[in-house]
């Protein structure tokens, strides 16, 4: 009883990075409607940023703080420079020049941080003792970061003017540019809160895991799967299901441990196949099945 | 399709000024074997080239004909390696055979596939190939371990027969003999381009909807495609894996499904040819980058966007259009002297 708990309790971990990992590429894929494949990028180089960061100062929380204006960074220049002239054109273009430019990125880093893994002294190293279940710290504190993240983000979205601009933008451009608002900036400043919640998604993992250049890879296909699981469109659903995948890797991981590699593909193709609109996703929206 | 020739005004379409009709495929093969002997030392590379063809023109069925972009080509491909090698191990040693039998899994692979992906649209298409590539990898890797060797691969080369007439475990004779395929891939696939086949690919790819209401069927039309394009890359893999002599869990590699999106789109989308320039050209840039570096990603990347967004004719849209242009001046040139005559 004990193993399980403590392995949902890394699950919800491994969510909550999932989750804001995931949040760049559920805010392009889902309302911009670009699929922007180099939002891995910024989950790297923050994860990298933190790395140096740490081993030149000793002061995790710097790093994670560098890693975040770093993704902040990356999302204004992709937003700027390159998502804004490929807005317009046809998925499977933007799917392939938003793959190149993630391959740009990944050779970069080989530049920078060359091809071995580093690792990342966790900030805290004390475990907490909980229903006699002893659980790292840090674990918790991911979590509560995550939770955190999850409620910015849907103020952002549903509270706030700026939220409102964007879903109105969403639905008809024309319209909101002719109300006077620059919906260019608001789609920027969307753009770049989600990348540096990616950003700070990689700092919280490096210590977890070995910062190694592949890193955004393994994650691609998982926060692909996170969005379309939860439906196109919807932050709530994204969180959804970066719960249930997060339990899928853990508890599936426990029971058998090649399913933590393998279990999230296999949901991913039955979603895809069975339920393309995901959990949360709004049927005329979708555009998963051929008309 | 009417616009796009409209565009030119005049110009003839640029798919059909250089085709050399039939002669072409032999051209091909004749250039091949042109090149293997002006460099001997290359004759590898070239097989690799011929073969690498044959897995691009199944990609470019999906993207060029089709409008998919599909990021698990590497599945289809290790699936074709796979089956030769497990015939070799485990079955006979026949080369043809186990080519045969990969064109076989290469059916039923798109038997089982086909018709549950072509449902979907482009992006989700892309994304459960994806998915589908990254299980394979997991098969081959952990689940089947017992009959794959895992990560060290399967070991087959002692195993490979002679065939009667050329013994292609020599080099140059599996150059030879992946040319005279290769050659007849091209054949049909110029049939398929220039046929009703081709046409209706096209045309179900500009508008699905119009194809639906003239009578065809786009959800069948694309079935077909996804096969051909399916059994071009388990052929592909099958040269791979009697190339190669053994195969490894690295050759449907998730990361490297956009190499062969990229070696489609600079060669040229959706043309005959276009897939032959564009494993040569792919290849040979490879070739030249791992000289100078191990992994190569950066440049890669590099090659996507400036291909994507400044070339996006590719190497052989690019020959065809500096084609038409030095014979569209030719003839304006013959047109203004004879015009000049007159008056």
């Amino acid at each position: 009883m004990n193993r399980w708990f403590e392995a949902f309790i890394y699950g919800l971990s491994s969510s909550g990075i999932l989750f804001m990992v995931s949040l760049a590429l559920s805010i392009g894929y889902g309302l911009m409607r670009v699929v922007n494949m180099e939002a891995m990028l910024y989950y790297s180089f923050g994860a990298y940023i933190t790395y140096t960061v740490v081993s030149l100062t000793g002061n995790f929380f710097l790093g994670a703080l560098a890693a975040t204006l770093t993704g902040a960074l990356l999302g204004l220049l992709v937003e700027t420079q390159l998502l804004r002239r490929i807005y317009h054109r046809a998925m499977m273009f933007t799917m392939v020049v938003t793959y190149g430019v993630f391959l740009i990125g990944v050779g970069i880093i080989q530049f920078i941080w060359g091809l071995n893994p580093k690792p990342v002294q966790a900030p805290i190293d004390g475990m907490l003792n909980f229903l006699g279940v002893s659980i790292p710290i840090y674990r918790v504190i991911i979590i509560f970061i995550a939770f955190a993240a999850f409620i910015v983000i849907q103020l952002l979205i549903n509270k706030t003017i700026i939220g409102k601009a964007l879903r109105a933008g969403i639905e008809n451009k024309d319209n909101v540019v002719a109300l006077g608002i620059n919906i260019k900036k608001i789609f920027t400043i969307t753009f770049v809160v989600a990348s540096a919640f990616a950003g700070l998604g990689g700092a919280l993992n490096a210590p977890i895991i070995m910062v190694g250049p592949y890193m955004g890879f393994d994650m691609l296909l998982l926060s692909f799967i996170t969005v379309i699981l939860g439906g196109l469109g919807s932050i709530k659903g994204t969180a959804v299901s970066a719960l249930i995948l997060g339990q899928v890797i853990s508890i599936g991981g426990m029971i058998w441990s090649p399913l933590a590699t393998v279990a999230p593909f296999g949901v991913m193709i039955i979603v895809i196949l069975i339920k393309p609109t995901g959990l949360f996703g709004v049927k005329g929206k979708a555009f998963g099945f051929d008309d | 399709m009417d616009s796009s020739t409209d565009k030119g005004s005049g110009t003839p379409k640029p798919s059909r000024s250089l085709d050399l009709g039939f002669l072409g495929p032999l051209a091909v093969a004749g250039g091949l074997i042109a090149l293997r002997f002006i460099f001997p030392d290359k004759l590898s590379f070239f097989t690799e080239v011929c073969i690498y063809t044959l897995y691009v023109m199944g990609n470019n069925v999906l993207m060029g004909y089709l409008g998919y972009a599909s990021f698990g080509q590497p599945f289809y491909l290790s699936a074709g390696a796979y089956s030769a090698a497990f015939f070799f191990s485990y079955i006979g040693s026949n080369p043809l055979l186990a080519i045969l039998m990969s064109l076989l899994v290469g059916l039923v692979l798109s038997g089982i596939f086909g018709p549950i992906f072509m449902r979907l649209k482009g992006n989700y298409f892309t994304l459960v190939n994806a998915a589908l590539c990254a299980i394979g990898i997991f098969t081959v890797e952990k689940l089947l371990i017992g009959i794959t060797n895992g990560n060290d691969g399967l070991w087959f080369r002692a195993k490979i027969a002679k065939l009667p007439i050329l013994d292609i475990r020599l080099t140059q004779n599996l150059f030879l003999f992946v040319v005279i395929l290769l050659t007849i891939v091209l054949f049909l696939y110029r049939w398929m381009d220039k046929s009703a086949l081709g046409a209706v690919f096209r045309a179900t790819k500009i508008n699905s909807r119009k194809m639906r209401f003239l009578g065809f069927n786009p959800y069948g039309i694309r079935i077909i495609g996804f096969t051909i394009a399916t059994t071009l890359s388990t052929l592909a893999g099958s040269l791979y894996a009697i190339n190669f002599g053994f195969v490894n869990p690295n050759l449907g590699e998730n990361s490297r499904a956009v190499e062969v999106l990229i070696a489609t789109l600079l060669g040229g989308v959706g043309t005959v040819y276009g897939p032959l320039f564009g494993a040569f050209g792919f290849l040979g840039i490879k070739d030249i980058v791992s000289r100078f570096m191990s992994r190569w990603e950066f440049v890669v990347g590099i090659i996507t966007i400036l291909v994507l967004f400044f070339f996006s004719k590719g190497i052989w849209g690019f020959f065809n259009l500096s084609g038409t242009n030095v014979k569209n001046r030719i003839k304006s040139l013959f047109k203004a002297q004879s015009t000049g005559k007159e008056n």
